[in-house]
């Protein structure tokens, strides 16, 4: 009879072939491109740091361009997120409340590169926001300005990652015990310092589950940069693709993903420090 | 002005369609401990959160401390909740837990460290202020909740079935001490409750509360004794049912004596709820405790009444036994120290006194389950 332990790998060797095959393989093989510099010197391969130094040379500035954007992008999200998820938790006219469950998911089914689109028209200098602030008498026609800059790239991916976030933290919101919001109250908070200091703590390891992995989604969008504002500085998604499309630069493409790996690898690693830190919930 | 007064006053609350509060007014005074006593549904939970802001009201109004605050913000009644989750904030450490409502109330650092001491002090909860909440055992974390409520010194102290989660013993003793604590600090205390013991035993007052009305509120005693309604007797445990037919004549009232009963005189005070129909069939209500099992054959006097049944069921709990005793078609539980035989024909002997009369309805099967 053959033991357990067998048939159980057996069971699982699909998985971790596929697992290898469409994922490891080729993160690794972009690691060891971003090191590796074709045809230098003798005419083989060598490795060394140079499509880094390329990188950092070419696209510094790039580099601090994204991590301020998405870095602003998180902290907004989280903002809004919270401000959301308070609201349907604690908010007190329930047609209001209604209202914001049934609207607030929305971006959430509309791709990047549609919603990028849509803020093209939105934010433009004669686009729907400036015009609707005319019309409304808020803005003189002639100092209106176009947002399609380092602005416009946040209000989008603000604009469309705040329901992910929203949605995991109002679920969190909604679990947990209603009395520890009430006994709050009951002593005195608003409803503000009741979401402040007695729910967001309670709900705070969703937040930044929530928040990290928006924080990664942002690092890989190409879509968003691209539409919204390619010109310098642009975020490193944008250079990326320029160095393949234009000069089929594997190796430095590859070395500024892997600058956006250690990035997303060091919030998660926050995170995760944090989780140990604390212990299980 | 009278501090810690509280006056409800014609009340009426719903949940959606359905109402839950139905003109509902109690009245008590500062330094008073009020229990709330129903079962679950009849909106005693519903009217301690429609005092303490939590559920709007549709009519009435809520006066406390001589102030309107039928519309005043949760935050703005001066009150404190203890709920029958504790719910601590798990984030927080017990001295912060106890120490929140004072820094909402911004006293100075130094104040608020000698108050959550204080509490500390006064709960038993000493060397545990630096705690996590998750860290200490059911009855201390209803300890802390309690500090936290008293901490602030609020008018009206709301408790919430505070017990309900606890194990026996810690629920024994924490109902002495709230009640000490409350004495002693002389806060006006409403405590929702469905255990009738303990509402008994902790409460000055009690608000006996069925679907959505108060059906009558007195002392412990009072209650007990005189019941009101068919639905108080029977909740406070006088539970044993039969019926009896009242035969008036000139100046007194008699139970007729039946093929189940022997006659007995009725009191004019005893016939008092019956509102002059002291005539034709009624109810009578008894505890258990006030029957006495006698021989069929023995004889009785006038204050006291005799129903005629069989052994139905016998057990022995523990220093007495316990037997169901068959009268008609009905069956009643009567303690006695005699060793009894199943099928023995027997006398339950009830004192008059111990009988609670009132007008048979003509529904026979109209129990409420009470717990």
């Amino acid at each position: 009879m053959r033991s357990p332990s067998l048939i159980g790998l057996l069971l699982v060797t699909p998985a971790l072939l596929l697992l290898a095959a469409l994922f490891v393989y080729p993160l690794g093989f972009s690691l060891v491109s971003a090191f590796t510099v074709e045809g230098a010197g003798d005419g083989g391969d060598r490795f060394g740091l140079f499509n880094f130094v390329n990188a950092y040379e070419l696209y510094a500035t790039d580099i601090a361009f994204t991590v301020l954007i998405v870095g602003l992008s998180t902290a907004l999200i989280g903002i809004f997120a919270v401000a959301i998820g308070g609201y349907l938790t604690l908010g007190e006219v329930g047609f209001a409340v209604a209202l914001l469950r049934w609207l607030y998911r929305w971006p959430l089914f509309i791709p990047f590169i549609v919603a990028a689109q849509c803020m093209r028209t939105f934010l433009a200098k004669n686009g729907l926001m400036n015009n609707a602030l005319s019309a409304a008498g808020l803005l003189e026609p002639l100092s209106a300005q176009s947002f399609l800059d380092w602005r416009g790239i946040v209000i989008t991916f603000v604009w469309k990652q705040t329901p992910f976030v929203a949605l995991l933290v109002a679920g969190a919101m909604a679990s947990i015990d209603r009395s520890t919001i009430e006994a709050a109250r009951n002593l005195g908070a608003s409803r503000l310092r009741a979401l402040i200091e007695i729910v967001v703590p309670q709900v705070h390891a969703i937040l930044v589950v929530g928040l990290v992995l928006s924080f990664v989604t942002m690092m890989s969008v190409l879509s968003v940069p691209m539409m919204i504002s390619g010109n310098t500085p642009t975020m490193m998604t944008v250079d990326m693709a320029f160095r393949i499309n234009a000069y089929g630069d594997y190796g430095t493409a590859n070395a500024l993903g892997f600058i956006s790996y250690l990035l997303t690898g060091a919030v998660a690693w926050i995170y995760l420090r944090r989780g140990v830190r604390e212990g299980p919930p | 002005m009278t501090r810690g007064s509280l006056s409800v006053r014609q009340v009426a609350a719903s949940y959606g369609a359905t109402p839950v509060l139905d003109e509902v007014s109690l009245d008590v005074v500062p330094g008073e401990f009020v229990a709330l006593l129903g079962a679950s549904g009849c909106g005693k939970t519903t009217l301690l959160r429609a005092i303490s802001g939590f559920v709007r009201v549709d009519r009435g109004r809520v006066i406390a401390s001589d102030r309107d605050i039928t519309d005043t913000p949760p935050e703005k009644r001066g009150m404190a909740m203890v709920f029958q989750s504790y719910a601590l904030w798990p984030h927080m450490s017990v001295a912060k837990n106890i120490a929140y409502g004072l820094k909402l109330r911004r006293w100075p650092r130094e104040r608020i460290a000698g108050r959550v001491d204080e509490t500390l002090a006064l709960l038993k909860l000493g060397g545990l202020g630096e705690r996590n909440v998750e860290q200490i055992s059911g009855g201390q974390r209803q300890r802390v909740a309690l500090g936290r409520a008293l901490a602030v010194e609020p008018e009206l102290l709301l408790l919430d079935e505070p017990l309900s989660n606890l194990d026996a013993r810690i629920r024994l003793e924490l109902r002495h001490e709230i009640r000490a604590l409350q004495k002693r600090l002389g806060i006006t205390a409403i405590h929702v409750t469905h255990d009738r013991e303990e509402a008994m035993v902790m409460a000055d007052r009690i608000a006996i509360m069925h679907r959505g009305r108060i059906e009558q509120v007195g002392a412990p005693e009072t209650i007990y004794q005189s019941p009101q309604s068919a639905f108080v007797a029977d909740f406070l445990g006088a539970s044993n049912i039969c019926d009896l037919v009242l035969d008036r004549s000139d100046d007194e009232i008699r139970i007729a004596p039946g093929p189940l009963n022997t006659a007995a005189r009725v009191p004019p005070r005893q016939a008092e709820r019956l509102n002059g129909s002291a005539h034709g069939p009624v109810r009578a209500h008894f505890h258990s405790n006030a029957a006495r099992l006698v021989s069929a054959d023995s004889d009785t006097d006038a204050k006291t009444l005799t129903l005629f049944g069989r052994i139905a069921q016998s057990s022995y709990p523990g220093g007495f036994y316990r037997y169901a005793v068959a009268v008609g078609g009905r069956e009643f539980v009567v303690d006695s120290d005699r060793h009894l035989s199943e099928g023995e024909t027997v006398g339950i002997s009830l004192p008059v006194e111990a009988l609670h009369l009132f007008p048979h309805t003509g529904n026979n099967e109209e129990r409420e389950e009470t717990s």
